[in-house]
């Protein structure tokens, strides 16, 4: 009051030059309209206050109790099963726990480390839980020879003869402020995390409402002494009012703001809940766009590790982080981040609620974090592309940002490495290391039974969001067409078998409407009669366009189908020479009825989705349907296992075991603008594809540009060869291709083909050309 | 009926490589060809502690060995892995507890290892059945027929699953069908 008159000399001025004689009537005048609007004032700021307190008291609840935090779902790779004969390389195996995030060490003795020894591994694996129940820490001993596991054993932990290690984290969907985080419990938190959270960042939490004014003397009085800020004095409950509600900007309305939020929390909700809410709120870290939120995550990010299975000189080191994240960072200022973490210990060890040598102890360990955690969005965007579009069909967008989801997929990040390194390097020779960029690439890899994708590539630059050419690039697949021709003839045995012959000569089809139309052969020359074998393996054009013509179009367009073809086809003559536009994954996921036993098996990218507390969303299972004969599909596996020895695909043998008993088949269309390569092994289809975005030429062959991607990838896979169980209805000959008849094996042109059952010749040839015609043909017993 | 012939011609000389360690009447087990870093052609074994690779395949062309060309399939079936075996048991447990969608869960793993083995396949057929999904059931039945190659047990197993499952879901025709194939074994 004082200071307000003291504050008005001019409006005294004025009063004492116009009203002179009622000087001391009007001074009490004043007084006393000063007086009231005062008090008005005062009263409307006090409604004022109370509405803003009401309001604030709204916002703190409301926020506090509804949903607090949007969790991102996380997706993770497939988990590495380690048991005898596993197919593991040392390489992708080192690979693997690193980007896990495993200590090397010289002795596993805790969970997340692992000692190598030449071929010899011991690793501590870390709990995982699993959909189908908890995978417990174990100590594990086994070799890598011959790119397998070799004399597995369990040396601690419940004894199993198949591990399973935690997935890699591959990436995450997360919601647009970027906070990533792992869910705890208070109940999580190690013995000493508590006492020294506490002891560092609010001494009295248990005794203060809110606000703790004697700490914020206590801190003014430290910073003073220090020359500098050393101290602050918000109480836990302040800052994580300031975390969940205010903005960063330091104004004095804010911190009045959050003196009364903080009060008004306090008034809501008991200590536990208040911290509990801290543990999972507090800043603690960045990794790119991603800002690392709460302790859950933060013992992941830093030590690989869960919360509660926390060391005490790891707790207090992320105690330590909590002050400045980024100045403390333990990975960028080991020094300083040490030094804190200390200084922790100091703390708690004053408390008197540790004992000292355990501190003691502590204060001697290194700071322990682990490699930053190499997964980021920006790992496998083709891959999680895919993943999200089949999410897309169940999903809906906000519940994959916040509802933290937890995704598992069948990518095999050790294949996927190999997939992109090959598709790169061998783009980078095709160009011949020249500037023009231009040529581009995708491929995809499935397990063949199973019709899991393991790896995806959508373009030479695989770590590039762009445009993912392995799903979206739908061109013409040209000669990958023919397979499933020769399959619809085969499926008629009293028409066609591997050695019928089939005339490769040119001709002309006219239209009704008078266009005519004559189909060449790739190099512009005919071949006169051909068993219909080597017309694959060659890729013949003219003998393929007449069988397919005379099985008809429809029922080629039929198999396609049913073996998972989804696009209508049109039609046309032009068709069998594949004038039909397919995506790689697409043509991955025909190929994969044709190296089953004709089983159409969707292609997955996806095992499950569970809820953060481990509850099961949606299942996606192992689906099989028998779709084309499979005695038919046995005998185009036998011509495409010709087109890798014999055929277009004879050059992948110069860098592959012919052990792996490949079948495959090479596709050109016109000018080089597509090249591509799709075939199989035991264990994998593999499907590639080379051209140019603007559809230019190119001086490719399927043979020259896809296949060597396609040989790359799978010479640098261990991998199970290909070797199908014949049908029950196929039986093998030795015929003589050329006389149409039986033959011996000591014969030199003799060869051993499939037939179907009762499809087989009936004449027999003798090694000098001699023919016994026995009977008479299979197909004229038939009528007798 | 069935050729006793197993992979002909493969093999030969190949048996100081670990590559050709092939399980019992299964397919050849290939390790990676060349170091895991390195480009493609001509192959070269520079990883010194790599295992003796299938790189080190002679250098003959396809073309001279083709002169009887040598297709690759087999008569019988492939065995199950112990590792896939502990987990089809896991599941066996699983489903007498009627916990059938975890018994399937372990099964698909079990696939994973042994993705050639009839004996999954017939498990997962029985766990579908046992989950009245029959259409699944019959698939995987048909699957496990698929690879049990020259083996009369398990393909009459097999098949008097199949009936089983036919019958169940009312296909008495294909049923008797399936039972006359496991009779005339």
């Amino acid at each position: 009051m004082r200071a307000m008159a003291k504050s008005s000399p001019k409006n005294r001025g004025r009063g004492n030059s116009k009203k002179k004689q009622r000087k001391s009537p009007a001074k009490q005048g004043f007084r006393t309209r000063f007086w009231r609007v005062f008090w008005r004032l005062g009263l409307v700021g006090l409604v004022v206050l109370a509405g803003w307190t009401v309001y604030l008291d709204a916002v703190v609840t409301s926020k506090f109790e509804g949903r607090r935090w949007e969790i991102p779902s996380r997706v993770y790779a497939r988990p590495l099963e380690l048991y005898d004969g596993a197919a593991v390389t040392t390489v992708g195996l080192s690979n693997e726990l690193s980007q896990l995030g495993y200590t090397p060490v010289r002795s596993a003795r805790e969970p997340g480390t692992y000692s190598r020894n030449g071929r010899t591994f011991e690793i501590y694996t870390r709990a995982f839980r699993f959909s189908d129940g908890e995978e417990p820490a174990r100590r594990l001993r086994f070799s890598v020879s011959g790119d397998r596991v070799q004399q597995f054993r369990v040396t601690a932990g419940p004894d199993s003869p198949v591990v399973r290690l935690e997935p890699i984290q591959i990436g995450g969907i997360y919601p647009a402020h970027k906070e990533d985080r792992i869910l705890i419990k208070l109940s999580d938190a190690p013995d000493s995390f508590v006492p020294a959270l506490l002891a560092t960042e609010d001494r009295d939490f248990y005794q203060h409402w809110g606000i703790a004014p004697l700490s914020i003397a206590r801190a003014m009085w430290a910073n003073v002494r220090a020359g500098h800020v050393v101290q602050g004095g918000s109480t836990l409950t302040q800052q994580l009012v300031k975390n969940l509600y205010l903005s960063r900007e330091q104004t004095l309305v804010r911190k009045g703001n959050e003196a009364i939020m903080a009060m008004l929390l306090e008034l809501h909700y008991d200590k536990p809940e208040i911290l509990q809410t801290y543990l999972n709120e507090v800043y603690l870290g960045q990794a790119g766009a991603r800002s690392i939120n709460g302790f859950g995550l933060a013992s992941q990010f830093y030590f690989g590790e869960s919360f509660s299975h926390l060391d005490l000189h790891e707790v207090a080191l992320l105690v330590a982080i909590i002050k400045g994240p980024s100045y403390y960072d333990p990975r960028r200022h080991p020094q300083r981040a040490l030094k804190r973490r200390n200084l922790v210990l100091d703390l708690l060890a004053q408390t008197g609620k540790v004992p000292a040598d355990k501190i003691a102890k502590a204060k001697q360990r290194g700071l322990d974090v682990v490699n930053k955690p190499s997964y980021s969005n920006a790992r496998y965007p083709a891959y999680l592309d895919l993943v999200r579009r089949h999410l897309a069909r169940e999903y809906k967008d906000e519940d994959l940002k916040s509802a933290g989801l937890r995704i598992f997929t069948t990518l095999n990040p050790e294949i996927q490495r190999i997939t992109e390194q090959s598709v790169r390097k061998t783009l980078d020779r095709l160009d011949g290391g020249g500037k023009d960029k231009t040529l581009e690439s995708a491929a995809v890899v499935t397990s063949r039974d199973s019709g899991e994708v393991l790896a995806l590539v959508g373009g030479r630059e695989p770590k590039f969001a762009g445009f993912n050419r392995a799903v979206d690039a739908r061109r013409p697949i040209g000669s990958l067409i023919k397979p499933f021709i020769y399959l619809t003839a085969l499926s008629h045995p009293d028409k066609y078998t591997l050695i019928t012959p089939i005339k490769d000569e040119p001709f002309t089809l006219v239209f009704d409407d008078g266009r005519r139309w004559s189909p060449e052969n790739y190099e512009h020359e005919s071949h006169g009669m051909v068993p219909l074998h080597r017309a694959l393996a060659k890729s013949y054009n003219l003998a393929t366009v007449r069988v397919g013509l005379d099985v008809g179009i429809d029922e080629v367009i039929d198999n396609l189908h049913k073996l998972g073809l989804n696009e209508p086809v049109q039609s046309y003559p032009s068709m069998l020479l594949g004038a039909i536009n397919l995506s790689p994954v697409e043509v991955a996921s025909m190929y994969q009825g044709l190296a089953t036993s004709g089983f159409n098996t969707p292609l997955r990218t996806i095992r499950e989705v569970m809820t953060s507390d481990g509850k099961i969303l949606s299942r996606y299972g192992l689906e099989v349907d028998q779709v084309v004969d499979p005695a038919a599909v046995h005998l185009v596996q036998y011509a495409m296992q010709e087109v890798m020895r014999e055929g277009t695909g004879r050059s992948a043998y110069r860098y592959l075991s012919s052990d792996l008993g490949l079948a495959g088949k090479t596709g050109t269309t016109n000018d080089g603008r597509d090249s591509w390569f799709a075939g199989f092994s035991g264990d994998l289809v593999t499907v590639a594809w080379v051209g140019r975005d603007d559809n230019g030429p190119t001086s490719l062959t399927g043979a020259t540009g896809a296949l060597p991607v396609w040989a790359n990838i799978m010479s640098r896979i261990p991998q199970y060869g290909f070797s199908p169980v014949v049908p029950t209805d196929v039986k093998y000959e030795w015929v003589d291709g050329q006389q149409q008849a039986l033959t011996s094996e000591s014969c030199d042109n003799a060869r051993f083909v499939p037939f179907i059952v009762g499809s087989e010749p009936k004449d027999t040839v003798n090694c000098s050309g001699d023919l016994t015609r026995r009977v008479r043909s299979w197909f004229e017993g038939l009528f007798e | 009926m069935m050729h006793k012939r197993l992979l002909p011609g493969l093999c030969l000389g190949m048996t100081l490589l670990a590559g050709c360690a092939s399980g019992p009447g299964g397919s050849i087990y290939v390790p990676a060809g060349q170091s895991q870093d390195n480009a493609p052609p001509p192959p070269t074994a520079n990883e010194p502690e790599a295992a003796p690779r299938a790189s080190e395949q002679p250098q003959e062309s396809p073309e001279s060995k083709a002169s009887k060309p040598a297709p690759s399939y087999q008569d019988e079936s492939e065995a199950i892995s112990p590792a896939a075996a502990s987990l089809v048991q896991k599941a066996d447990v699983m489903l007498a507890e009627g916990d059938t969608r975890a018994a399937i869960s372990q099964l698909e793993r079990a696939q994973r290892i042994s993705p050639r083995s009839s004996k999954v396949y017939f498990k997962l057929a029985y766990a579908y059945k046992a989950e009245n999904q029959l259409g699944k059931a019959e698939q995987f039945a048909l699957k496990g027929l698929s690879l049990a190659g020259s083996d009369t047990g398990l393909q009459r197993t097999g098949w008097h699953m199949l009936a089983d499952i036919r019958r169940a879901s009312g296909n008495v025709a294909g049923a008797e069908q399936a039972e006359a194939r496991a009779a005339a074994l």
